[in-house]
């Protein structure tokens, strides 16, 4: 998943960039709405996390006139204001979810996920496929009762299959969920990750259509 | 003597009083001053009178055959006589006397002039070296009646204009302050949240700048209460974002570092600044629910609120801990959302925080505006529950509150007269705790009409 982090502070916007890519997930991180608004226009995002108050302007702002674009990417606002008429206000402005610091770094990771899973059609955060049963929320995937281990990257990738079954995702479009922009990315660091989690999840678990990309395997 | 308070009452009756006063010392004066003009007018009549019967009475005297003969002048024809006169020679005897003179009320004859005695006004001449005197006298019972009359002729017209006067200035006032009064029973009609300005259109000129500064005192005083609003949403928010920031920070520690002293190092880091975090947010809070605006002049449901609170302090804390119960109807309030906000949350915080984790806390919104939430755990005794709402006050030492909450909720409560009720056990059970607060509901129309 990719993900825009809109925060000024560069204590707490270090410390949320190295959760979100600890989840395995790639983020890009900018402290101001003009920087903002060049990313989103260069790039899609699966989810934008959206501080307030920030040096150019206020994100209600921002908020308010990506809705008026038509834009449907998902947003968590970030606030220190925790006063409810601002609460109301944001979800009002079309907010999807809303989180007062100081929060737990994995209550935002848990935030990220629903919202996620709400957008794909299926917020119910237990999924199986064939033999395996995978708890989004809880990032865990049991066979036959067995837990199998996956690294936070692993686990990107094919959460990034998982919630677009049947869709044919190429090379370049998993790259950018799993890296930031500014991210040197080895040209087979796609082919390796698939490999691997064919090896844990079996063979059948992602296709490859050859020059193409890769698609999720039918159970 | 008090004058009234009302300046209405005081001026009509200042007026009244100045006018009849004036009136009636305009009277005396004119009264006097005629009665002056009068009694000259009187005196030159009788001494005219004097003059002109002398030279008869001289022309008579003389004239006698006998000398020292009384003459009585007849009667013409019947009428009162106002001016009565005797001619005397100079041993007093009297030679010639009015017809209805009575001779008791001449004094001896002492030189020509005015003089007067306690009933009459006389007047003497004399004629041939001071052998023939006359005396006219005029009863002063006379003038008196006229000038009486002249008085009366003053007064009575008094007694029927200076009633009529005081009923104008009474109603002159009245007219005059009405604009006072409709300025002042607008100022009072307002109820205490009400910061707009006093209309001043048609108010007099000497109270505009009452009403001006009273307005620019208005004005003050609602920018004021923005900039407490702001400045507890800023300071909430510049204090906020680097706790925030340092809070995560230790987070990440703790899921990077793989030596254990260091992870509850930083776990003890982590603890500590949350504590402060809830500590700044408390005072934030009660500086908030001391000063500030708490009502505003728009409604708001107090559900949507209710279900925020719950749900985020459900979502970050105790999940499935929490029973909301919400009326079907919108309850309209006019209290700062953000005020019911705090209380909410300081009540539900507090019941889970010291509630047992057997049974759920119930979060209670009633039709006619009822905050109850109450939690199950032992009875409190009722000392307790008398300091409970003492700031840095704990139920229990280990609870780990910053002891401020139920001061808080307090504050608010006082803030919009409504008592918080504290109540162990909780009524019609034997364990527990219950706290409520009446809200005000209602919609805004209806309460500033």
């Amino acid at each position: 998943m990719r993900i825009l982090l809109i925060e000024d502070d560069t204590v707490l916007g270090a410390a949320i960039r190295d959760q979100i890519a600890g989840d395995g997930q790639s983020v890009d991180w900018v402290t101001r709405l003009d920087a903002a608004g060049d990313a989103m226009a260069g790039a899609t995002y699966d989810l934008v996390l959206l501080d307030l108050m920030l040096p150019d302007g206020r994100g209600i702002g921002f908020l308010k006139a990506l809705r008026a674009r038509g834009d449907v990417t998902p947003v968590i606002i970030l606030t220190a204001l925790d006063q409810v008429s601002g609460r109301i206000e944001g979800l009002n402005a079309g907010a999807d979810d809303y989180l007062v610091k100081p929060f737990d770094l994995s209550e935002l990771s848990a935030r990220i996920g629903s919202v996620a899973r709400r957008y794909t059609g299926n917020p119910n955060p237990i999924v199986s496929h064939g033999a395996l049963n995978i708890d989004l929320a809880a990032r865990s995937i049991h066979r036959e009762g067995k837990p199998i281990a996956l690294t936070a990257r692993e686990w990107a990738l094919f959460e990034a299959f998982l919630t677009r079954p049947g869709q044919l995702l190429s090379k370049t479009q998993l790259e950018e969920k799993l890296y930031a922009f500014d991210t040197e990315v080895e040209s087979n660091t796609i082919e390796v990750h698939v490999s691997r989690l064919r090896k844990k999840l079996g063979p059948q678990i992602i296709e490859t259509e050859r020059g193409m990309g890769y698609r999720l395997g039918k159970p | 003597m008090r004058l009234p308070r009302s300046l209405q009452a005081r001026l009509g009756l200042l007026l009244g009083i100045l006018l009849t006063v004036l009136w009636i010392a305009a009277a005396s004066v004119t009264a006097l001053i005629l009665r002056g003009e009068m009694d000259e007018v009187f005196d030159s009549a009788l001494q005219e009178t004097a003059q002109r019967l002398l030279p008869l009475a001289v022309v008579d005297i003389v004239g006698r055959e006998e000398d020292g003969i009384t003459q009585r002048l007849g009667t013409i024809r019947e009428h009162d006589e106002l001016f009565t006169y005797i001619v005397r020679d100079a041993d007093g005897r009297i030679l010639l006397r009015s017809h209805a003179t009575d001779v008791a009320i001449f004094p001896d004859y002492d030189g020509p002039g005015f003089h007067q005695t306690a009933t009459h006004r006389l007047y003497n001449e004399d004629a041939l070296q001071g052998t023939v005197r006359i005396t006219v006298a005029e009863p002063l019972e006379h003038r008196a009646s006229v000038a009486r009359e002249i008085q009366m002729g003053l007064g009575l017209p008094l007694l029927i204009v200076v009633p009529l006067a005081l009923l104008s200035i009474v109603f002159a006032v009245k007219a005059s302050l009405a604009p006072l009064r409709r300025f002042g029973e607008r100022l009072d009609a307002r109820n205490a949240r009400d910061l707009s300005p006093v209309p001043d259109d048609d108010i007099p000129s000497e109270i505009t700048p009452v009403a001006a500064t009273l307005n620019r005192l208005l004005d003050r005083l609602r920018a004021a209460f923005d900039a407490e609003r702001s400045f507890a949403a800023n300071a909430a928010h510049e204090l906020r974002t680097p706790l925030a920031g340092a809070i995560a920070q230790a987070q990440r520690l703790q899921s990077e570092t793989r030596d254990h002293a260091a992870r509850a190092r930083a776990a003890d880091i982590e603890g500590t600044l949350k504590r402060l975090t809830r500590l700044s947010e408390h005072l934030m809070q009660l500086t908030r629910a001391e000063g500030g605006q708490l009502r505003l002049d728009l409604c708001s449901d107090l559900r949507i609120v209710a279900q925020l609170v719950v749900e985020d302090v459900a979502r970050t804390g105790a999940p499935g801990r929490i029973a909301l119960k919400l009326p079907e109807t919108p309850v309209m309030s006019d209290l700062d959302p953000d005020a019911f906000g705090i209380l909410c949350r300081n009540l539900v915080e507090n019941a889970l925080r010291h509630g047992s984790d057997a049974a759920p806390v119930d979060v209670t919104l009633t039709p006619d505006g009822r905050l109850i939430v109450a939690n199950d755990g032992p009875v409190l005794p009722p000392e307790t529950l008398d300091r409970l709402t003492a700031r840095f006050e704990r139920a229990g030492a280990s609870a780990g509150g910053s002891g401020l909450g139920l001061a808080i909720v307090a504050a608010i409560a006082d803030r919009i007269e409504s008592p918080l009720v504290l109540r162990s056990p909780r009524p019609g059970t034997s364990s527990g705790f219950e706290a409520s607060v009446r809200l005000p509901v209602g919609d805004a129309k209806v309460l500033s009409d």
